[in-house]
C-alpha cells in the first residue's frame, strides 16, 4: 500500500515519457503522478476550471510498446492497456473471438476520439457510462495491475467486477498502472450482445447501455452475465436478474421477469440527460431485446 | 472570331467564392485574429439569477502583474442600451440573470484574465427570483426592473373581423396550448470581438455583427460616444443565424476595456460561456383556438401568447411581429384575435434567430391544420388546398400575395411523397402490433420573401467600379456571414457585365467603405442586395454600351456584353474586347471611368399602429413532408425521408439554394427532436455539445428538395428570399408524422426519446387500467 502525500496543482511540475513498463512503474512509484494515455478524458478534466488537479508529475505512457497489442495464449485473450478503440473495432482476433467488443467500439464516440482513446483509459476513468466496461464485465474480464515493488515489477489480477468502487474510483493504487485486460476465450455456444441508447449512439454519453452473455444450449441459459452502464455509481452487474435467469429457458414470461429484476438491480438517478424512470424503462427494453437476440437497437 | 452565344449564369450551380479557403483552413476568422499589442479580455458573470451586489473587491485582481484594466459598473458611465433600453454593459446594484456581467478584466493572456477573475470578490445578497412568466405577471411577484411594473415588457395585439361571431358559426373548434422551448444558435465560431481606440477617441471594432450600420447606432449609447466615431470591420465569422443582430454586453465591455487599457482588446467566449451567455430562440406559450366549417373553411383563430422575456429585452420579445403574420395569414383566416405579452423573468434572454417567431407560430398553425382536418374527417391535402390563398389575395394584416403558388407547393409535395395514400395506410396500421411504427406528416408556412420593413428603410447601397483590365469591384452594404451572398452578387453582376465571376471582387466588410444596408435578416439579402447589385450593374452596363456604341457606330441596344467581349446582340459577332473598351474610355480625350452606385429600397411599407401594412416586397410558401419511424419502446424517432417544396421565385445559385435549405432543415429537425437549452431556476443545465444535442451527420435524413419558380415581379431576376422557411416548417411536419405513426400529439417540443417513450407508456398504462 502506498499512501504518500500527493501534490495537486493546475499544471504538473514534471513530465516523463517512458518507453518501457518498468521505466513507467519506477517513475510513478511514489504515487504522486498523473497518467496520460489518450487524454480524451484527462484533458477535459484537468483543463483550467476542470474538476481534477494534476499530481506532481505527468507521465505519458503512450510510447510504451509493451502496453499495445491484442493476443491469445492458452485460451486467454489479452488486450494491452494502450489498445485504442479503433484498434478494437478493427482487430481480427476480437472480431472472431469476442465480436461484442468490436461491436461496442462501433458505438463509441467519433473517429477522432476512437483513434486517441484507449481501453485502459476507459476502464481507469471509471465512468458509470464507460462503454468498453459493459461488455468486458459480461466476458468476466480481469485487469492486470502492475507496480514497482522491492526492486521488481509486481503484478496482480483483479476481476473487473471488483475493480470499481464508485464514480471515478477504483481499487487501483496511485503507484499502479493498468497493464492489460485478460479474459477466457468465450465458448462456442456463448452468445453476447450489447446495446447502447441514444438517437445518435456514437456521440452519446450513454443514458443506458446493457450487455448480456450466456451459454445457450437449446434456449436454456447458463453462465448468465448481465451488465448495465449509466444506471448506478459504477457500471454494474444485474445480480438478481442473472440469478433468476440461470438455468432457465427463454420464454415471454422469463424475459419479462428478467427485465423487471434487472431494472431493480440498477440504481439510476435523474440528471440532465434522462430521468431515472426512463433509464429503468430502457433497461427493461434492452434486456428484453438482448434476450430475444435482437440487438439492432 | 467565332460568334459568342448568349449564356446565362442564373440558375447555375456556383460554388461560394469563400469556400476553398474555408475548406482548406486558410480563412482567418475573427476568432483567429491577433493585432499588435493586443490584450485579452474576460467577463465575470454573476452565475446567480437575482441578487443584490453588496460589495465588489477588485484590488487583488488589479495588483496582478500583466493585468491592464479591471472594470466594474462603478468605473463606467451609467449608460443603457438594447432594444428595450434596459441593459447595461456592466451591472451595478443588482444582477437579474446568471449571465449578468459584473466585472471585466484585460490582461496579457486569457489565462491571466482567468486568474484575475478568480481574485475578484463579490458579495451578493440573493433575492427571490421568478422564472415563469405567468408567475412573473402576478401581483407581488419579485420585481426585476424598478421601472417595469408588473414585469411587463413588450405587448402586441392584432384583431380583424369578428372572432366571437365566427366561433358561433363554426362547426368545429379546437383549442390547444403549445409550449415551444429554448434553443440556441450553436454558431461554430463562439462570440468574439476586438476593440481598438485611436488617440482621438474613435473606435474601430472588429465584429461578428450581421448588421454593421445600425450596430453603430446601437453600440454608441452603451459607450457614450457618437455613432459616427465607430468603424465596424467584419472579418469572416463562423455563423450567425440571427444571434448577431443586436449589441450584446460583451461588445461594449470589450470596448470599455480597450478604452481603459489604451490597447486593442479581444474578448472571446468559451463554448460553455457561449451556451450560457449567447442569446436563445424566444420560448413561447401559445394558446390557440381555431374554428372551421364542415366543408373545411377556416373561420377564425384566437391566439394568446405569453413570452418569457428573460432579464433584458433584445429582439426575442419582438417576435410577435412575425408570429402575428403567421397566425393571420398561414392559410386564409377571415377572423383573428391575437394577444401577445412578454413578461420579465430572471432567465437568460432571447435574441433573433432564423425564422424569427415563425418557427414557434408555425408549430401551432401547422399542427392545428392537421388536427382540424382529422376532426373534420378530411384529407389534410384537401383541407389545406381549400384554405390556401391564391395570387392577388390580401391578408388581414395587409400582405399582398403576388405570385402566390401555395396550392402548387401543396399539390407537388403530396404528389412526390404519395402523401395521401401513405397517410391513410399508416393511420390504419397504427394500432396493429409491432414495435416500429411508420408515419408521414405534412406542414407548411408563409414567410416574407422580399425583406421586411421594420426599420425606416429596408434598403441596400451598392457601388461598382471597373478597372482598366475589366476587373470589377462590387462594394455592397450586404454582409457575408456564410449564407452565400457573395456568390449571388458575383452572378448577378457578371450576368450584366459579361465578365467572368472570377474577375469580380466583393468588398463588404468595412463600414467606412461600403454603403448602408439594414443587415442580414428576414431572408432579405439575395432579394434586396441582389436587386441593388443588378441595378448598379445595369448602370455600368449602360455606360459601357454607350461608349461602345460610339466606337462601333451602332445603337447601344444592338450591342451586348458577353464573355469579355462587346458583341452584336443579334448574332453574337465580337466587336471589341471589354478591357480594351474600358481603357479607351479611360484614356481618351473625354476620359471616363466606370464607377456607379445605387441605393435600392424595396416597394414595401412599414406596419401602421394596428399592425397592418404590406411590409415585404414578396411573400413565399414552403411545404415539408416528413416520413418517420417511431420505436415505440425506446421512443426514438428516425426520419426516413424529408421532402421540401418551396416557392423560391427563381433559382439563382442552385448550389447555394440547396445548402441554405439543407442547413435550415437540419436546424429545424434539431428543434423538433433533440435540441433544447435546459434552463432550470435560471441556470443553464447543459452548456456543452455533449448535453445540448445538435444533429450530427449520421442523423441527417435523405432529403428531396423541389423548387417552385413563381417569378417574383419585384425580385432580382425573379428570385425571392428563401433562407428561413427551411427552418420554420420541419418541426410540425415531424410532429404530424409522429401523430400519424402513434396517435399522440406533442405540443411541447423537442420530441426526445424519453418524452415519446413516456407518452406512449402513459397512454398504454391508462388503456390497460381501463380494460
Ligand atoms: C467527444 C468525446 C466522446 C466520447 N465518447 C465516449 C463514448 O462514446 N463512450 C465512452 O465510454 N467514452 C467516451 N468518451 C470518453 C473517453 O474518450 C474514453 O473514456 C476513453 O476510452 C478514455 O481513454 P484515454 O486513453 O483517452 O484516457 P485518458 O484520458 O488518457 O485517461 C483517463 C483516465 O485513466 C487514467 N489512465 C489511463 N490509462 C491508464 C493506465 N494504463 N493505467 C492507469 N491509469 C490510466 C488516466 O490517468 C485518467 O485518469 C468520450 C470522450 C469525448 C471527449
Amino acid at each position: 500500500m502506498v499512501s504518500q502525500a500527493t501534490t495537486e496543482s493546475q499544471t504538473p511540475q514534471e513530465y516523463a515519457a517512458p518507453s518501457t513498463i518498468e521505466e513507467a512503474l519506477r517513475s510513478i512509484a511514489d504515487g504522486d503522478a498523473t497518467i496520460l494515455a489518450g487524454g480524451t478524458d484527462l484533458m477535459l478534466q484537468t483543463k483550467p476550471g476542470g474538476r481534477l488537479p494534476y499530481r506532481r508529475k505527468l507521465v505519458n505512457i503512450r510510447r510504451i510498446a509493451g502496453l499495445r497489442g491484442v493476443g491469445e495464449k492458452d485460451g486467454r485473450i489479452s488486450i494491452g492497456a494502450l489498445v485504442t478503440i479503433t484498434d478494437i473495432a478493427n482487430n481480427e482476433l476480437l472480431k472472431t473471438a469476442a465480436p461484442v467488443l468490436p461491436q461496442t467500439a462501433d458505438c463509441f464516440a467519433s473517429g477522432q476520439i476512437r483513434n486517441m482513446g484507449t481501453v485502459g483509459g476507459n476502464i481507469c476513468n471509471a465512468s458509470p457510462a464507460g462503454d468498453m466496461i459493459v461488455p468486458l464485465l459480461v466476458l468476466d474480464a480481469e485487469v492486470e495491475l502492475s507496480a514497482w515493488a522491492k526492486g521488481a515489477v509486481a503484478t496482480r489480477l483483479v476481476p473487473l467486477s471488483k475493480f470499481f468502487t464508485g464514480p471515478g474510483r477504483t481499487v487501483k493504487q496511485p503507484n499502479e498502472l493498468l497493464t492489460r485486460i485478460v479474459f477466457a476465450r468465450p465458448d462456442k455456444k456463448y452468445s453476447v450482445g450489447y446495446i447502447k441508447s441514444g438517437p445518435r449512439p456514437a456521440l452519446e454519453i450513454s443514458t443506458v447501455s446493457a450487455a448480456l452473455s450466456a451459454i445457450r444450449d437449446n434456449d436454456k441459459l447458463s453462465s448468465v452475465r448481465i451488465a448495465l452502464g449509466a444506471v448506478g455509481p459504477t457500471v454494474l452487474r444485474a445480480v438478481k436478474a442473472e440469478a433468476y435467469l440461470e438455468g432457465k429457458t427463454v420464454n415471454a414470461q422469463v424475459v419479462a421477469e428478467t427485465a423487471r429484476l434487472a431494472a431493480e438491480d440498477a440504481s439510476p438517478i435523474d440528471d440532465v440527460r434522462a430521468t431515472a424512470w426512463y433509464r429503468r424503462h430502457l433497461i427493461q427494453v434492452y434486456v428484453k431485446r438482448l434476450l430475444e437476440n435482437d440487438s439492432q437497437g | 472570331m467565332e460568334p459568342i452565344a448568349k449564356k446565362s449564369l442564373i440558375g447555375q450551380r456556383v460554388p461560394k467564392p469563400d469556400a476553398p479557403d474555408k475548406a482548406t483552413g486558410r480563412t482567418t476568422y475573427i476568432n483567429d485574429m491577433v493585432l499588435p499589442k493586443m490584450l485579452y479580455g474576460k467577463i465575470l458573470h454573476a452565475g446567480r439569477p437575482h441578487a443584490l451586489i453588496k460589495n465588489i473587491d477588485v484590488s487583488a485582481a488589479k495588483a496582478l502583474p500583466g493585468v491592464y484594466a479591471v472594470l466594474t459598473a462603478a468605473d463606467v458611465p451609467e449608460m443603457f442600451f438594447g432594444v428595450g433600453r434596459d441593459n447595461r454593459p456592466l451591472k451595478g446594484g443588482k444582477v437579474r440573470c446568471v449571465r449578468d456581467e459584473v466585472a471585466a478584466v484585460a490582461a496579457e493572456s486569457e489565462e491571466l484574465c482567468d486568474e484575475a477573475l478568480r481574485l475578484i470578490k463579490v458579495d451578493y445578497e440573493d433575492l427571490p427570483a421568478v422564472f415563469d412568466p405567468a408567475e412573473g405577471a402576478k401581483e407581488g411577484a419579485p420585481l426585476i426592473h424598478d421601472n417595469k411594473p408588473g414585469n411587463r415588457s413588450l405587448a402586441y395585439q392584432f384583431k380583424h373581423g369578428d372572432v366571437a361571431a365566427a366561433e358561433a358559426s363554426s362547426d368545429v373548434v379546437i383549442d390547444s396550448v403549445f409550449n415551444v422551448h429554448y434553443v440556441t444558435h450553436c454558431c461554430m465560431g463562439t462570440s468574439c470581438v476586438i476593440a481598438d481606440f485611436d488617440c482621438d477617441g474613435k473606435l474601430t471594432i472588429y465584429s461578428q455583427t450581421q448588421y454593421p450600420y445600425n450596430f453603430k447606432m446601437d453600440l454608441a449609447p452603451a459607450l457614450g460616444i457618437h455613432p459616427g466615431d465607430i468603424r465596424v470591420i467584419q472579418p469572416p465569422v463562423g455563423g450567425a443565424f440571427g444571434s448577431k443582430l443586436d449589441v450584446y454586453p460583451f461588445e461594449p465591455v470589450c470596448a470599455l476595456l480597450a478604452q481603459a487599457a489604451r490597447r486593442p482588446v479581444k474578448l472571446t467566449f468559451s463554448r460553455e460561456e457561449e451556451f450560457i451567455n449567447a442569446p436563445t430562440r424566444q420560448p413561447v406559450r401559445i394558446h390557440m383556438r381555431t374554428g372551421a366549417k364542415k366543408d373545411g373553411t377556416l373561420t377564425f383563430r384566437k391566439v394568446d401568447c405569453l413570452l418569457n422575456n428573460g432579464a433584458y429585452t433584445s429582439w426575442g420579445p419582438t417576435v410577435p411581429f412575425v408570429m402575428m403574420r403567421t397566425f393571420s395569414s398561414h392559410f386564409r383566416v377571415p377572423n383573428v384575435d391575437i394577444d401577445c405579452r412578454a413578461i420579465y423573468t430572471n432567465n437568460p434572454y432571447a435574441g433573433s434567430f432564423r425564422g424569427y417567431g415563425n418557427v414557434q407560430a408555425t408549430y401551432a398553425t401547422s399542427i392545428h391544420a392537421d388536427m382540424m382536418a382529422e376532426k373534420l374527417g378530411m384529407e389534410l391535402l384537401t383541407f389545406s388546398l381549400k384554405n390556401a390563398q391564391k395570387s392577388g389575395e390580401v391578408t388581414p394584416q395587409g400582405a399582398r400575395l403576388n405570385e402566390c403558388v401555395f396550392a402548387e407547393c401543396l399539390q407537388k409535395a403530396a404528389d412526390v411523397t404519395d402523401f395521401t395514400a401513405k397517410h391513410a395506410r399508416y393511420a390504419a396500421e397504427r394500432n396493429k402490433p409491432g414495435r416500429i411504427k411508420r408515419g408521414i406528416g405534412m406542414a407548411s408556412s408563409i414567410h416574407n420573401a422580399g425583406g421586411a420593413k421594420i426599420h425606416k428603410s429596408d434598403g441596400c447601397g451598392t457601388m461598382i467600379k471597373l478597372d482598366d483590365y475589366a476587373r470589377a469591384t462590387v462594394i455592397t452594404g450586404a454582409s457575408e456571414i456564410g449564407q452565400g451572398i457573395d456568390a449571388v452578387i458575383c452572378q448577378v453582376v457578371a450576368e450584366e457585365l459579361g465578365i467572368p465571376m472570377s474577375d469580380i471582387t466583393i468588398v463588404n466588410n468595412d463600414s467606412a467603405i461600403a454603403p448602408w444596408d439594414v443587415g442580414v435578416h428576414a431572408s432579405r439579402t439575395t432579394f434586396i442586395a441582389g436587386n441593388a447589385a443588378q441595378r448598379a450593374a445595369r448602370k455600368a452596363r449602360e455606360q459601357m454600351l454607350n461608349a461602345a456604341s460610339k466606337r462601333a457606330n451602332m445603337p447601344a441596344d444592338a450591342l451586348d456584353l458577353r464573355e469579355g467581349w462587346v458583341v452584336h446582340d443579334s448574332d453574337g459577332t465580337p466587336v471589341l474586347k471589354i478591357d480594351k473598351l474600358l481603357r479607351e474610355m479611360h484614356f481618351s480625350r473625354e476620359p471616363e471611368l466606370v464607377m456607379v452606385s445605387e441605393y435600392y429600397e424595396p416597394p414595401s411599407e412599414p406596419e401602421n399602429k394596428e399592425h397592418v401594412g404590406d411590409m415585404s416586397a414578396a411573400y413565399s410558401h414552403a411545404v415539408h413532408v416528413a416520413e418517420v419511424e417511431v420505436d415505440t419502446e425506446t421512443g426514438e424517432i428516425r426520419i426516413v425521408k424529408f421532402t421540401s417544396v418551396q416557392d423560391v421565385g427563381r433559382v439563382i445559385n442552385e448550389m447555394g439554394l440547396e445548402a441554405q435549405l439543407e442547413g435550415g432543415i437540419v436546424m429545424g429537425i434539431g428543434y423538433a427532436l433533440s435540441e433544447e437549452l435546459k434552463i432550470v431556476n435560471g441556470q443553464v443545465r447543459n452548456p456543452s455539445f455533449r448535453d445540448y444535442k445538435v444533429l450530427t451527420a449520421p442523423e441527417v435524413p435523405p432529403m428531396e428538395l423541389h423548387f417552385i419558380e413563381s417569378h417574383s415581379s419585384t425580385g432580382p431576376m425573379g428570385a425571392k428570399g428563401i433562407a428561413e422557411l427551411p427552418t420554420i416548417v420541419p418541426a410540425p411536419a415531424i410532429a404530424n408524422a409522429v401523430y400519424n405513426a402513434i396517435g399522440i400529439r406533442f405540443f411541447d417540443p423537442p420530441m426526445t426519446p424519453e418524452k415519446v417513450a413516456r407518452a406512449i407508456w402513459e397512454r398504454d398504462s391508462k388503456l390497460a387500467a381501463a380494460e
